[in-house]
């Protein structure tokens, strides 16, 4: 099973994600942290979603690029959270694969897991919808973003997006 | 209490006004539907005034309505970011209190909750007229 849930900031699509992974009957569940846990905003996130997932029984297996060379439990449940750094990531750190590769890296990153993991529910961002208009490497995130996006729902079993803590269901139901 | 959120700009208001029978004369921070709440928000941070007692103030009212505004790219100021995070806060919390949640999207409205029951022990909603 593989679920998309994405929403704004702060709409609430990590505890509806955490929820919807932990509710797999999969033994191990992994939460596949990939933000780079810069200055103190970066830190207090990091603390909040932890405090939010603790007794959901996930492991926490920090990533930051190249999801390729990762193994996983076969059968196991992993929570990716979240695309959006995961991208940013691969595009702008040091240890990313650049801009002219993300998408590809990316994609790869995802089969392999998606390969090995049972159930895979990724968290993303909506940044579709703000006034500014981007070019540069702005635009080219939002490419690549956008990109990943359509890929991922078009073989996801559940596309869920969340407004206010509660799910729109785009593609697949409940029963997921 | 009814949540109506949605982009800028997509009938959001109009939408408050017929579900609840209110008019405009209704419309204002201390009158029965509370209009852009993600400006008041705004201007309470920039202020360093305290949001979760004000926030339920909000409960027992008609109807709130607030912009989505954090769905696009996260911003570079600290302030930005903060408003947009406490915006989306505030909007949870007032959801799992509202009777009804909708989104408006071109005028349409999407009931994301429904609820039989009130959901506010100090609720002054007026008999629902739709």
């Amino acid at each position: 099973m593989t679920a998309l849930v994405f929403g704004g900031t702060a709409s609430g699509k990590s505890e509806f994600a955490e929820t919807l992974a932990a509710q797999g009957k999969q033994r191990t569940r992994i939460y596949l942290a990939t933000m780079e846990p810069f200055g103190q905003e970066g830190q207090n996130r990091i603390a909040r979603h932890r405090l939010l997932r603790r007794e959901k029984g996930f492991v926490t297996l920090e990533q930051y690029t190249a999801l390729k060379s990762l193994h996983v439990e076969s059968g196991s449940t992993v929570l990716l959270e979240d695309l959006g750094n995961l991208c940013a990531n691969e595009m702008f750190s040091p240890a990313g694969c650049g801009g002219s590769r993300a998408y590809w890296e990316i994609r790869e990153g995802i089969s392999t897991l998606c390969a090995q993991a049972e159930r895979i529910v990724i968290v993303s961002n909506d940044i579709f919808s703000g006034c500014e208009q981007y070019g540069g490497e702005m635009a080219d995130y939002l490419s690549l973003m956008d990109g990943l996006h359509q890929w991922i729902a078009g073989f996801a079993d559940l596309v869920v997006e969340v407004v206010c803590g509660i799910p729109i269901y785009h593609k697949g139901g409940q029963a997921c | 209490m009814l949540l109506i959120v949605g982009g800028a700009g997509q009938g959001k208001l109009n939408i408050a006004l017929e579900q609840t029978g209110c008019t405009v004369q209704d419309v204002g921070e201390d009158g029965l539907i509370v209009d852009s709440l993600h400006l008041l928000i705004r201007e309470r941070l920039a202020q360093g005034r305290e949001l979760s007692t004000w926030l339920e103030q909000m409960l027992p009212k008609q109807a709130v309505v607030c912009d989505e505004i954090g769905c696009g790219v996260v911003p570079a100021d600290a302030f930005e970011r903060r408003w947009r995070e406490e915006v989306g806060h505030a909007c949870q919390f007032l959801a799992r209190h509202a009777r009804r949640v909708v989104r408006v999207t071109c005028g349409i409205p999407m009931v994301l909750k429904e609820s039989s029951r009130p959901s506010f022990a100090g609720n002054t909603e007026k008999e629902n007229v739709e």
